[in-house]
């Protein structure tokens, strides 16, 4: 050690750059953040959790998006709340907390530093698997365009674990302090998706929640995005890292009284937030487009989006939402076989439009209802949602797949609609022996039946298979062995005697006034 | 004055860890002795503004450091080194001392020359840019006093700075020393009698919180004269003489 006190120049090689103080202090924060060594176990924890499932899922932004929010928060709120409190435990366990402390620079502030260099590598992180993914997802020629508010969303919870833990870390230094945060935070996470499925209204703050319990597929696409209570979660997260932060500034010997009042504001502040967020969003529903919250509800939202639906060149054409464009050759496949029966005969359908899922909030609890297809209109359209469908592409679904899907589930509610019967018959009217409950009534089950058999349905009990739940077995002898027999004779009589018969009785066989004997 | 307490007293629980300290010390270095648990490391950490006294009178710099803008005045002006140094493994030398630079709010403009003033003066030149985890005990102890004296402070707190240096480092550190205290008040908090014979200009020695002689190390010597103190050098005769003197009078009361 020299006693020598003149300037002493510094070799080249580790020269200290000159910044502005906070800049610098920033920097070097910046440049020894823990977080760094975390950032490979996040982008693969990002790519696990949230890249890989997307890729599974169709190209449809609102499924992209709401995983940015839900699958990638569930991984990185519980690790980046670890290395909060790790980032924040530092002085405590290095045993510098007496030297940092008597330092002129308010400690509170100092420790900002260390908890915005940490938080700014993982919102760098999180914001570039966003940029992937939402290019991929461009790339794919996804219709519309991203969703931004999920990924709000997203970025305050990043910060909101950073802070939450870097303040247990700070108040509670130790070596198990990064794990029991990680541990307390996951637990919280996991807790509140449980409660959101118990119908815990309050519970929907929490930012694992897109858009209710059980988001319909038609937000982003047939709706514009509700922001509602994405909006109610940046509330209640950015409140509950200000407050986080702010009491970490409370304690006299963190700055000066003017500090301390500022933090005591910040943390009122945020603990007002955060009440207020979790306050509106029980008052949330779930309506047809997506979760309401009447206080912050803009009602210009609730029109439709619009677009120019793709419509196949077929005679009855089937016209899909353009972010379906994909399917439209595999939904014409499955309907084509239907339509063609039905074409020409009065109150067929002219054209096939699909629609959005609607969504329902039945009280008390919420919950989602998938309309069947309907048939309204003169000329008559028939309304098509192709939700509760596995899409191809979706999971290991291959095409063929999702048309098998689609004549199973919906052709028998396309031809129970044609022929008067009401909508959600029961199984026995899908694949089962459907048995009237009157003359007229077997008439209708059975050239539902019949027209089921002719685009090739089961109309019986599949070979080698099982019946429907609730589906009656027939009897001997009993109407719905007559029933079948007549469904066979009619399917098997020549398309142009069918369709002659259908076109002089639909209307009497709708209005439930033709027997089974006038059946040929 | 840079150091001026009256009757300073500082108790953990019913632990009296300091009781009723007076003290007065300028520029030069002033060497603090006693034994273990005599209250060194307690008044130390009262001079850095660590703890606040229980009562008395202190003035550091001319400050009172009992309200935040003096004290935080003070810790502009103050170095630090505590006994039990912690560091933060991933940072270099060189980082360690700027993060600490910064932290006393050095004015930007004069931190890369202070921090690299501060590394030579510790002799670590080669080593600015190693990472803290890399380095020996010494060698983290000299990064401890580079931080501390980085801001060139006019109060200059060491508590047990030489452990952990070999005898040449020791040799250099007490030059160190001897410089800084010709513009600053240093008190070195210390066990090692040579450190304080070789360096301070004044020395105070302390026993059960009481600071129990206040001279010269001179003066210190002088009280070996006539008694059979033990010791193998003067300067610790003049110590265990002290400090047997003060054990007979404390127990001639109680």
């Amino acid at each position: 050690m020299t006693a020598a006190t003149a300037p002493v120049t510094a070799p080249r090689s580790w020269r200290v750059p000159s910044a502005a103080g906070p800049a610098r202090l920033l920097r070097l924060e910046l440049r020894r953040s823990p977080m760094l060594w975390l950032l490979p176990l996040l982008a693969a924890a990002f790519y696990v959790s949230t890249y890989r499932p997307a890729m599974d899922n169709p190209p449809f932004w609102n499924i992209r998006s709401a995983m940015l929010q839900s699958h990638t928060m569930l991984v990185f709120a519980p690790l980046l709340a670890g290395v909060g409190a790790w980032v924040g435990s530092r002085d405590g366990r290095r045993g510098l907390a007496d030297l940092v402390g008597v330092t002129a620079v308010p400690r509170w502030a100092g420790r900002l530093a260390s908890w915005a260099a940490a938080t700014i590598w993982a919102e760098l992180l999180y914001l570039a698997g966003v940029a992937v993914l939402y290019g991929v997802t461009a790339g794919q020629g996804a219709w519309g365009g991203p969703l931004w508010w999920p990924v709000a969303v997203g970025a305050t919870t990043v910060a909101a674990s950073c802070a939450v833990g870097f303040a247990a870390g700070e108040r509670l230094p130790g070596r198990f302090t990064a794990g029991l945060a990680a541990l307390v935070v996951f637990l919280a996470l996991a807790g509140g998706a449980f409660a959101i499925q118990d119908d815990a209204t309050y519970a929907q703050i929490w930012p694992l929640n897109v858009q209710g319990p059980f988001p319909s597929d038609s937000y982003g696409i047939f709706h514009p995005y509700l922001p509602d209570l994405a909006i109610a979660q940046v509330m209640f997260l950015a409140g509950l890292a200000a407050a986080a932060l702010g009491a970490l500034g409370l304690p006299a010997t963190t700055g000066s009284r003017w500090l301390r009042a500022a933090a005591a504001a910040v943390t009122v502040a945020g603990l007002a937030a955060a009440g207020t967020g979790t306050a509106l969003a029980g008052t949330a529903r779930l309506e047809a487009n997506g979760m309401v919250i009447p206080a912050l509800h803009d009602a210009a939202s609730d029109r439709s989006a619009p677009y120019t639906p793709v419509c196949g060149q077929d005679a009855v054409p089937v016209c899909l939402q353009p972010a379906y464009r994909a399917y439209l050759t595999d939904v014409t496949t499955a309907l084509g076989p239907l339509l063609g029966q039905l074409a020409g005969l009065p109150g067929a359908p002219v054209r096939v439009t699909q629609v959005a899922v609607t969504s329902v909030q039945s009280s008390p609890s919420n919950g989602i209802g998938f309309g069947p297809p309907v048939i309204r209109g003169r000329p008559a359209v028939l309304y098509l949602p192709l939700s509760g469908l596995t899409l191809p592409g979706e999971g290991s679904t291959p095409a063929a797949a999702f048309i098998s899907n689609l004549r199973e589930q919906y052709l028998p509610e396309i031809v129970n609609e044609f022929v008067g019967l009401p909508a959600g018959t029961g199984p026995n009217a899908v694949n089962g022996i459907g048995v009237g409950t009157g003359p007229g009534h077997q008439a209708q089950f059975t050239i539902a039946g019949a027209l089921r058999l002719v685009v090739k349905l089961y109309l019986q009990q599949p070979p080698g298979g099982r019946l429907p739940p609730g589906a009656v077995a027939a009897r001997p002898g009993g109407i719905a062995s007559q029933q079948a027999a007549a469904a066979r004779r009619f399917a098997a009589q020549p398309p142009a005697v069918r369709h002659a018969w259908l076109a002089s009785h639909l209307a009497a066989l709708r209005a439930g006034r033709v027997t089974l004997s006038e059946i040929p | 004055m840079n150091v001026e307490i009256a009757d300073l007293t500082r108790r953990f629980g019913r632990t009296q860890a300091v009781a009723g300290v007076d003290l007065e010390a300028g520029p030069g270095v002033f060497g603090l002795l006693g034994p273990n648990g005599a209250g060194k490391t307690s008044l130390l950490r009262m001079l850095a503004t660590v703890i606040p006294p229980s009562s008395g009178t202190l003035r550091l710099l001319g400050h009172d450091p009992a309200s935040y803008g003096p004290r935080r005045e003070v810790r502009r002006h103050l170095g630090y080194l505590p006994q039990n140094l912690g560091y933060y493994p991933s940072f270099t030398v060189a980082e360690f001392v700027e993060y600490f630079a910064l932290l006393k709010e050095m004015p930007a403009f004069r931190v890369p020359a202070a921090v690299a003033a501060a590394i030579e003066r510790v002799e670590l030149g080669d080593k600015a840019r190693s990472k803290l985890r890399t380095l020996s005990g010494g060698m983290l102890r000299r990064v401890g006093i580079a931080q501390a004296i980085v801001n060139e402070p006019d109060l200059l707190l060491l508590d047990e700075p030489t452990a952990g240096l070999d005898p040449e480092q020791r040799v250099s550190f007490r030059a160190l020393l001897r410089d800084l205290g010709q513009h600053a008040t240093v008190i070195v908090s210390t066990h090692l009698v040579e450190d304080v014979g070789a360096a301070c200009t004044q020395v105070a020695l302390m026993d059960a919180g009481k600071i129990v002689f206040h001279g010269t190390p001179a003066e210190l010597t002088d009280r070996a004269t006539g008694t059979d103190a033990a010791g193998d050098a003067p300067l610790e005769r003049g110590y265990s003489a002290v400090l047997a003197a003060a054990r007979s009078v404390a127990g001639a009361r109680s």
